[in-house]
């Protein structure tokens, strides 16, 4: 037909390679024609397009659809997966966004601040305490719930733990609250003895740590409680009355004697790993400081910071500063520093953008305080303003191990998403094959094929995909089972596009063009897939639609079991696996809430397009 | 009608060979070996020359060495086994379970009561719902009912059935408590067994299972049965039939219904095979005793015969539900009787 119109407008006749003379004739309708006649202008596809975009549901599918398919191809890009993950101190933590969120009353009024993990705590020049962020560190205690007597006390210093918070009032009275289980409030009997006396208690620095607390008098006596079983919770005798500042690792602590130099002043002595302190600060010129989990840093009289530890996240990584350090301080995995000039300067680990220090801080030369903790950093800058970095929370909460379920979710997405439509092409194009052939040839041919495709399509789909993924996948690497369960599912999809292509040849095969076709002598190859095929290509593409929606129910369904693709791949079925419990559903409900909701959003929008769009292409069902 | 009958009945049986087949074939691939599995314990009495010529003798007992198709016959029961006798799955030996001890029948007895117990009330429950839902709904089409139904069944067939469950769960159990979470039964109840009390506890066990399931078959059935309805309605024969000034009621369910239901019954096929695939799901998700939940242990623990006598359970199901819904057809439409 098309050739028989080109030749009257011969003006127009240009060569095209046959794939986009194909893709111009069949999928946008556009023949090389030059009508004179206005009329005949409204094409095939203008109507459908027309009728599919007058639904208003199609529509709604296409647009969230488009949202989420862009979300999930760009986003790992900005959210980059890390298998490895795993952080002890974020696990389980809900959606949230205010980790670093300092109460308005707080505001240019601040004394002293504790970073917790996922929590702060802080109190005002009146002394009144303050807590945000994510208090609640186990399910029944909430740091937020301070006791009266620290409420009304009038605070002078205050730290925060993993899960409890010790505070010192002007009175020199000490108060703890949180988790009190593991003696984290059990004071050993000389504290009780000097807190009484007033001998030797004169607190100048408060630590806590994980369940274990530290207080420092100013002359040089250190107190330690908490509890003792993960941590060196213990004191040399040679060094009691002699330490200048003490900085907690995650198991170990270290000090800063008054004459200048660092020890490690803990019970295990030489057999710790950080009592390899560096000859630099052993010359009596330390002045400052500071640990992160692993790793401990000291700093000079001359500006000059020295590491030593598990130098494993970049901690020693420091980078070129125009100024002089004055003062050190860790957080889990990062070290900050205060300049001379008023800077502040952050590196180590960046995962939680620890370090990602704004300009205000970096370049403003007017900070005048810094506390550090875990993974978040406040500044106070000389007119009492705060500037904050760090994690501020995860919007879509963290999983059992301490990731980022946003990221799960969104790295999830293009897995399940991309298992779906590999399989569905796969599916198409064993479909289109089986049944261009059984339609077109019919007879014994036909009669095979169908044979074939009702054994096929006879199995039982969720039992026969897991022994097929359970019996070749565990010889695999993740990657290979990723493509393996995107073979299974193609190689067991196709029968319901064969049985339509079969349907649809059998109908075409009679049609004139067929046979005018079969008399020009063209070869049966290209009758069924150049003439016949086109013609079908509309319904195929519906089939396919609505096909990539089961495609990927059915991936995530076999990742749910722990068939398909296997963990730490996330996939949006294999995020709820071991959701089916009442603890996860009711208060870890983040973890199964969220990615049922995009993914069941993202099944609806794609069935909502394949049913528009079949209903657009199909002229009888605008009579329904 | 009995021609037609035995051809499927023919057919059927050979399927079930080539899927049998099949299946032990890719089983065979699983690097197994159950006379080491049997002989490993005594493994340090024994001297290695020993313990390699038991080991040996072991594998010959047990017709490991022999070809995949002579181990096949024999485990299907066809030709004569070890022992001299025709002992396999047609004699109802369907082998040995080695992660529970015991024969695979013992213990896949009572998960296949509870497995069928549970498809069959939720196929009826679905079916006597989505029937009629489906042809009111054609009958009101475009009707504000028909709209609601029709926006709410794309919710059912897009969800998968693992996300259903989480969510019944979160009301049903953990928010209004009135169905406990798991388990097909209450632990250290103190019944006797056989009891009607007993009977009460597992229907309450697997209530929840199966209104989940009911509620996840309801969209797609409910479409299906809908537009074949509606293209029943819009033939001429019912045209006719107004026209002849039948009563309505008649006209819908004595002239279309009966042709609605054609391609109905084909895709009741699917659907309800598709119901006991969900069920491996289901049973998992809720922990009933079910074959869902042996099938996924056995293929855990690669229980080889175990799993295997389950893919057999389910491809027979697959079969016999394929051969009702022939025999089915056959009594609905004439003309498959008179054809074939």
């Amino acid at each position: 037909m098309s050739k028989k119109m080109k030749n009257i407008t011969p003006k127009k006749k240009k060569k095209r390679n046959t794939l986009a003379r194909w893709f111009r004739q069949t999928v946008l309708r556009k023949h090389d024609i030059d009508y004179d006649n206005p009329e005949v202008i409204e094409t095939p596809l203008k109507i459908v397009a027309q009728n599919f975009f007058a639904k208003k549901t199609a529509v709604f599918g296409v647009v969230v659809f488009l949202l989420i398919l862009l979300v999930v191809l760009i986003g790992p890009y900005f959210f980059k997966l890390n298998l490895g993950e795993h952080e002890q101190t974020l696990i389980h933590i809900p959606p949230s966004n205010n980790m670093m969120k300092i109460p308005k009353e707080m505001h240019g009024r601040i004394r002293d601040i504790a970073p917790g993990t996922t929590f702060g705590i802080g109190v005002d020049v009146e002394g009144k305490v303050y807590s945000w962020g994510h208090t609640r560190v186990t399910d029944r205690i909430n740091l937020n719930e301070i006791p009266d007597e620290v409420q009304e006390a009038d605070l002078k210093l205050i730290a925060a733990g993993m899960d409890h918070a010790v505070a010192l009032d002007t009175n020199g009275k000490l108060m703890v609250w949180g988790n009190t289980r593991r003696s984290q409030a059990r004071f050993t009997p000389d504290m009780e003895k000097a807190q009484k006396s007033g001998k030797n208690w004169n607190i100048v620095q408060l630590e806590a740590g994980m369940q274990v607390s530290a207080a420092l008098d100013e002359g040089g006596y250190l107190y330690l409680w908490g509890n003792r079983s993960n941590f060196d919770l213990g004191i040399k005798r040679e060094y009691q009355g002699n330490i200048a500042k003490i900085a907690f690792l995650a198991n170990e602590y270290i000090s800063l004697l008054k004459d200048g130099n660092v020890a490690y002043t803990g019970i295990k002595g030489k057999g710790s790993p950080f009592s390899r302190i560096p000859d630099e600060l052993l010359q009596g010129k330390t002045i400052d400081i500071a640990a992160t989990d692993r790793t401990c840093a000291g700093l000079t009289e001359d500006g000059k910071v020295y590491f030593w530890g598990r130098l494993e996240k970049g901690e020693s990584e420091m980078p070129e500063i125009d100024s002089k350090i004055v003062k050190i301080e860790g957080g889990r995995y990062h070290y900050s520093a205060l300049l001379e000039n008023g800077n502040v300067v952050s590196w180590g680990s960046n995962d939680y953008n620890q370090t990602a220090a704004p300009a205000k801080v970096t370049s403003g030369g007017n900070v005048k305080e810094l506390y550090v903790g875990n993974f978040q950093n406040y500044a106070i800058l000389e007119n009492g303003e705060h500037v904050t970095w760090g994690l501020s929370g995860f919007p879509l909460g963290t999983d059992n191990f301490g990731r980022d379920m946003l990221v799960r979710i969104i790295n999830g997405g293009r897995v399940t998403m991309l298992v779906g439509a590999i399989a569905v092409v796969i599916a198409t194009i064993i479909g289109v094959i089986l049944g261009g052939l059984a339609g077109y040839f019919g007879g014994a041919v036909d009669l095979i094929i169908m044979r074939i495709s009702e054994v096929v399509g006879g199995l039982p789909f969720i039992p026969f995909a897991m022994i097929l993924s359970a019996v070749i996948g565990s010889r695999l690497d993740p990657t290979q089972r990723m493509y393996l369960i995107m073979i299974v599912l193609g190689v067991l999809s196709w029968v319901g596009t064969c049985r339509l292509v079969r349907a649809q040849f059998f109908a075409q095969r009679e049609m004139e063009y067929v046979t005018a076709a079969k008399a020009m002598g063209i070869r049966e190859g290209a009758i069924i897939f150049r003439h016949i095929l086109p013609n079908v290509f509309s319904l195929l593409l519906v089939s396919m639609t609505l096909d990539f929606a089961t495609s990927m129910l059915t991936e995530s369904t076999l990742s749910y079991l722990g068939f398909g693709i296997p963990l730490p791949t996330p996939t949006w079925g294999n995020l709820l696996t071991g959701a089916n419990n009442s603890i996860i559903i009711q208060q870890y409900w983040w973890r199964w809430v969220f990615p049922a909701a995009i993914f069941g959003m993202c099944t609806i929008c794609i069935n909502l397009i394949g049913d528009g769009l079949r209903d657009a292409m199909d002229p009888k069902s605008t009579e329904r | 009608m009995g021609k037609y009958v035995l051809k499927r009945l023919v057919y059927i049986v050979i399927v079930f060979f080539i899927i049998s087949f099949l299946m032990y074939a890719l089983y065979n691939l699983i690097p197994t070996d159950p006379a080491r599995a049997q002989l490993e314990p005594m493994r340090p009495q024994l001297k290695p020359d020993e313990y390699f010529r038991m080991y040996e003798q072991l594998r010959k007992e047990m017709g490991l060495d022999d070809h995949l198709v002579i181990r096949y016959a024999r485990w299907m029961g066809i030709i004569k086994g070890l022992k001299g006798e025709f002992d396999g799955l047609l004699q109802g030996n369907f082998g040995y379970s080695q992660t529970f001890k015991k024969p695979v029948v013992q213990q896949i007895t009572e998960p296949m009561k509870n497995t069928i117990f549970i498809n069959i009330f939720a196929t009826i429950a679905a079916l006597g719902i989505t029937l009629p839902l489906g042809v009111y709904c054609a009958v009101h089409k475009g009707k504000k009912f028909d709209t609601t139904v029709q926006t709410m069944s794309i919710l059912g067939y897009s969800l998968p059935i693992f996300i259903i469950s989480l969510i019944f769960m979160y009301f049903f159990v953990v928010r209004w408590g009135i169905f406990p979470l798991m388990g097909s039964k209450t632990p250290n109840a103190s019944y006797e067994p056989g009891s009607w009390a007993e009977f009460v506890d597992k229907l309450y066990h697997i209530a929840l299972p199966v209104i989940v399931m009911t509620f996840a078959s309801l969209g797609g059935m409910t479409r299906y049965v809908r537009s074949s309805m509606i293209e029943a309605l819009g033939t001429d024969y019912i045209r006719t039939a107004r026209a002849k000034g039948l009563r309505e009621k008649v006209v819908i369910y004595s002239h279309a219904w009966r042709n609605a239901l054609l391609p109905i019954i084909t895709s009741i096929l699917a659907w309800f095979l598709g119901i006991f695939g969900g069920s491996v799901i289901i049973e998992n998700t809720f922990s009933l005793n079910g074959m869902g939940k042996l099938y996924w242990t056995g293929l855990n623990t690669l229980d080889f015969e175990l799993v295997l006598a389950i893919q057999m359970f389910y491809t027979a199901v697959s079969l016999i539900g394929s051969l009702l819904i022939d025999l089915s057809y056959g009594i609905v439409d004439p003309r498959v009787r008179v054809d074939k």
